[in-house]
């Protein structure tokens, strides 16, 4: 529906509303009604809006009962434009009537109003748009260039063309009202039947031989329902204000009919004496528009899952009291971590916070390549961007030290540590076409940390930036230097992320599963290049990965995670000849190999559980072949028996392991 | 871009003349005989079809169209059936009243929701976010020709600030014009403004869960460039997209903003030419006013495949 090539058309909601109907199509996932109900009910603010809307219905209903004035007499002459007190609570218009008795009265033609076009617009719109859609075809294409066409026209000149065809008058310009946001509800429902289409069980009501009726009504209008109840109480509150506002114009309410836009149009003619008799029809029409809208808004966050929203998510690495379980860092490293911890609130703010990295520490020595191995939910990656102040809202990160090249990062703001990212540390993402801005050009995202940490130049930086990407590996840079993104392979835009992230030269490289979002058969070139430019550049890498193939290509060292916890580190060649703890002997079996070609591919049992299912005893417990019920007891330190893995058993159990065939690389997939 | 802004603009004829064509079989309908309206009832049958046939309302119907599209084609829309003024020139008078107010509240809508909008979104969930966000549901739901009245009363009839009414052309006196439009455009930009905002902030929000905003923050960039460079600039498809709906009812809210302040626009000469079914005029009317509102969201188009580059021609 927002396509550019409609945007040539405005699809007008004539509310001027914040594109919610668009919003609703997008994110409705439907919630059965039950369920429902219970949500909307928790929604406090949607439930007082439905209240006062209630009080204002009953207010037009009783209107006789409440007042003793006429709301089109005054009570005598002389009595115009008395201010609010005494006889007359909310005083009196220019001709003497009191304002109290004619806002009652009001409602009742506000309430009326709106449900007349509410109404004219489901009526014609309704079966306009499950025609469209329903049919598809020619008969879509005709009718929609034809409701294109209408919707050109702003919704309130088109209304006003309307009454002068067939003149004016409060229920004639309603119905006008209606006639155009038909429109908007037919759109809405084209829109929605041609989403629910797509969905198998129209095609399987079909197949089983149901009538287009039939299948229109059984199957699609409940599908349909929830957008629309949410659209048609929008309306409602654009009805009202278009009632107001044709009445205040002329072409609405007479002067004998106390609709609120009417009242309005009268207090203008005394506006320059008094200001009150503006007040209280106005905020009649404000109140039961606002409410109306809250209802809205309230029935669609009870209709569809809410698009969950963060800050601007960083935050720096806090210092922490937290006891360690590892020994003192190693001086000579690039980076070393010392009892790094992440915790995330849980998502409905109860509870305790989840850890989900826990005490982790480890070191990276000059132009070593160290790999954190584990699959997803590992909390590698959360883990890996937690060091220089990455961590994703509303994650918090606390380490006893984070030790960069010899300068402490723990307890650094946002501007200390933004200085060393992209500086100091560069980052490779896993998925590059998404890592990349889709807005600029690359030569740009390349120069840019050139020009903000080195102080380059524009032109300087292009040229940089140019030497770059022939560095990586990118044909003709000259030419693709003012490329987009989207203009890029998988393969070749993660080139362009390596470049970028290599742009300043740092000591450190984070490479978050930099392969496993390509090709697998560029995979080997980007690691290739990887490989190379550490090896030519002395850089540190860490290597963020889950596989195993990846480890053996490139690592030095490796450190296996599950659940949070490190539970082996080593040499990479020992670790794969002869693993330590269950799981990484688990990960080593799964690897696909070639000369093992009989036989099924042996796999761990089960995924890494969600945080809040983490025992205090071993993490791995519940899927482990070797496990006892004392592994549970209590927590398992990192080093049992001199052994640097995460098991009580690690003395008795003998694990097998992987030989790599020619000595060199490992296998990758 | 010119290849993309040709196109646009040729794709815009058939829609108006469809627009045309609707507005045209529409305000036809009208059973009511403008001759016996403009001389009253007692008047001769002779004279009364000397008056049709003056103002063309005797020829069939298909020929009347014909004759008004071939002219309006070329700028003449016809004479107004009361005054005898020509349209096209009255028109001409009327347009700036009502651009300047339609593209000045679009600016301060813009400038008020999208920098609100940002605040909010980058502080989602706090204090300042929730009282900016129930702001904008009030700003959304007053009435524009309330908070008119309002502004009216309060700057003008009470401070005497601002001129409560009228109109004075830039190119006349500079000073005067945005003394008169300071008023109006606020009254009519105050639910745009609460409409940009929300759409502001929720993409905002949407575009910082973005990979890219972690990798322009990897790259150690500021939170100011990350914000309004990076973020902003793919926030800004889905609020051009609204703006350009904006631009519809901003015209619509014109006519109700240009009644309060008693403004010459082309909203005054529409709603008179409504109650008095004056065609000639209401067609221009409704034609001029779709017509900018298509050729705005053409604009709309280009500034679009600006800022998203995929949708660019090769």
């Amino acid at each position: 529906m927002t396509s550019p090539s409609t945007a040539l058309v405005p699809s007008v909601d004539p509310a001027g509303d914040d594109g919610g109907t668009r919003e609703t199509v997008a994110t409705s996932a439907h919630v059965g009604g039950g369920r429902a109900w219970r949500r909307f009910r928790r929604n406090r603010v949607a439930l007082f809006a439905a209240l006062v809307l209630s009080v204002v219905v009953l207010a037009g209903l009783f209107a006789p009962l409440l007042t003793s004035f006429d709301p089109n007499l005054g009570r005598r002459l002389g009595d115009g434009l008395r201010p609010p007190g005494g006889e007359y609570w909310l005083g009196t218009d220019h001709v003497g009537r009191d304002i109290y008795t004619r806002l009652l009265y009001g409602s009742r033609y506000a309430i009326l109003s709106g449900a007349q076009a509410v109404v004219i617009a489901l009526a014609i719109g309704l079966p306009l748009g499950l025609t469209m859609g329903y049919f598809r075809g020619w008969v879509d294409r005709v009718m929609m260039r034809l409701v294109e066409a209408v919707v050109a026209i702003p919704a309130i000149v088109l209304a006003l063309a309307i009454v002068a065809a067939t003149g004016p008058g409060l229920t004639r310009a309603m119905t006008a009202i209606g006639i155009v946001y038909s429109m908007v509800i037919a759109r809405l429902a084209r829109a929605q039947v041609l989403a629910a289409r797509e969905e198998l069980y129209v095609d399987a009501a079909r197949t089983v031989g149901s009538s287009h009726k039939r299948v229109m009504w059984r199957h699609i209008l409940p599908n349909v329902a929830p957008a629309l109840i949410v659209q048609t109480t929008l309306l409602f509150a654009t009805a009202v204000l278009a009632e107001a506002g044709l009445s205040l114009l002329g072409v609405g309410a007479r002067s004998d009919q106390a609709s609120w836009g009417r009242m309005l149009a009268d207090a203008r003619i005394s506006l320059n004496q008094a200001l009150w008799p503006a007040i209280p029809p106005g905020l009649a029409v404000f109140v039961t528009v606002l409410s109306f809208n809250t209802l809205g808004d309230g029935l669609r966050d009870t209709f569809s899952r809410e698009a969950r929203g963060g800050r601007l998510g960083v935050d720096s690495v806090r210092p922490s009291s937290r006891p360690v379980d590892a020994g003192p860092a190693d001086p000579a490293a690039v980076l070393s971590a010392r009892g790094l911890w992440v915790e995330f609130p849980w998502p409905d703010g109860s509870g305790d916070d989840l850890a989900v990295v826990q005490d982790v520490s480890f070191d990276i020595a000059p132009g070593e390549v160290l790999a954190l191995v584990g699959e997803s939910g590992s909390g590698k990656s959360v883990a890996a961007l937690s060091l220089v102040g990455l961590v994703p809202d509303p994650g918090r990160a606390t380490a006893a030290s984070v030790n960069l090249a010899g300068r402490e990062l723990v307890g650094l703001d946002f501007e200390a540590l933004r200085r060393l990212r992209g500086r100091e540390v560069g980052y490779i993402f896993q998925e590059p076409s998404a890592a990349l801005n889709p807005a600029f050009t690359i030569g740009r995202q390349i120069a840019e940390p050139l020009r903000e940490h080195l102080g380059m130049g524009r032109k300087e930086a292009r040229t940089r930036a140019l030497e770059l990407l022939a560095r990586v590996g990118i044909p003709s840079p000259a030419d693709r230097i003012d490329d987009y993104p989207h203009q890029f392979s998988g393969g070749m835009a993660q080139r362009v992320v390596i470049a970028m992230a290599l742009a300043c030269e740092p000591t450190l490289l984070v490479a978050d599963e930099p392969t496993t979002a390509l090709d697998v058969t560029v995979q080997g070139q980007v690691l290739d290049l990887i490989g190379d430019l550490s090896s030519d550049l002395g850089l540190s890498v860490l290597l963020i990965t889950h596989d195993l193939g990846v480890v053996a290509d490139l690592a030095d060292r490796a450190a296996v995670m599950y659940a949070g916890q490190i539970v082996e580190t080593g040499e990479v060649a020992t670790m794969f000849a002869n693993p330590r703890h269950p799981y990484t002997e688990g990960l080593l079996q799964a690897i696909p190999r070639n000369e093992r070609r009989s036989g099924a591919l042996a796999t761990i049992p089960g995924t890494v559980p969600p945080p809040y299912a983490w025992p205090a005893g071993c993490h791995f417990h519940g899927r482990c072949a070797y496990a006892e019920p004392a592994c549970l007891a209590q927590p398992i330190p990192l080093v049992n028996s001199g052994v640097p893995a995460r098991c009580r058993r690690v003395d008795e159990l003998v694990l097998g392991g992987v030989r790599r065939s020619d000595g060199t690389t490992g296998e990758r997939m | 871009m010119l290849k993309l802004a040709t196109g646009r603009l040729l794709a815009a004829v058939p829609l108006m003349f469809l627009v045309a064509t609707i507005v045209f079989v529409l305000v036809q309908a009208n059973p009511v005989d403008p001759a016996e309206v403009l001389l009253g009832q007692d008047a001769s049958e002779e004279a009364i079809n000397a008056t049709r046939a003056r103002l063309g309302v005797d020829r069939p119907f298909v020929t009347q169209y014909a004759d008004w599209l071939s002219s309006a084609v070329r700028g003449d829309l016809g004479t107004s059936w009361f005054s005898g003024e020509a349209v096209t020139s009255d028109v001409a008078r009327r347009v700036p009243v009502t651009l300047s107010l339609v593209f000045g509240s679009l600016l301060v809508s813009l400038a008020l929701g999208v920098s609100l909008g940002v605040a909010a979104a980058v502080r989602a969930g706090r204090k300042v976010d929730r009282f900016v966000s129930v702001l904008a549901s009030a700003g959304l739901a007053a009435p524009n020709f309330w908070v008119a009245l309002l502004l009216a009363y309060l700057f003008s009839v009470r401070y005497g600030w601002f001129p409560a009414v009228g109109y004075t052309g830039p190119t006349d006196d500079l000073f005067g014009w945005v003394r008169h439009m300071t008023l109006p455009c606020l009254a009519l930009g105050t639910s745009a403004a609460a409409s940009i905002f929300r759409q502001t902030r929720s993409s905002m929000i949407g575009v910082l869960q973005q990979d890219y905003i972690r990798t322009s923050l990897a790259k150690g960039m500021p939170r100011r460039i990350v914000i309004l460079q990076h973020a902003l600039r793919n926030a800004a498809i889905p609020i051009v997209t609204l703006a350009g709906f904006q631009v519809s009812t901003l015209f619509g809210g014109a006519i109700f903003v240009e009644q309060v302040f008693n403004m010459p626009g082309l909203g005054s000469m529409g709603v008179d030419a409504v109650i008095r079914n004056n065609v000639p005029v209401v067609l221009a009317f409704v034609m001029v006013t779709a017509l900018v509102a298509v050729l705005v969201n053409v604009l709309l188009d280009l500034l679009y495949a600006w800022l998203n580059p995929k949708v660019r021609p090769a």
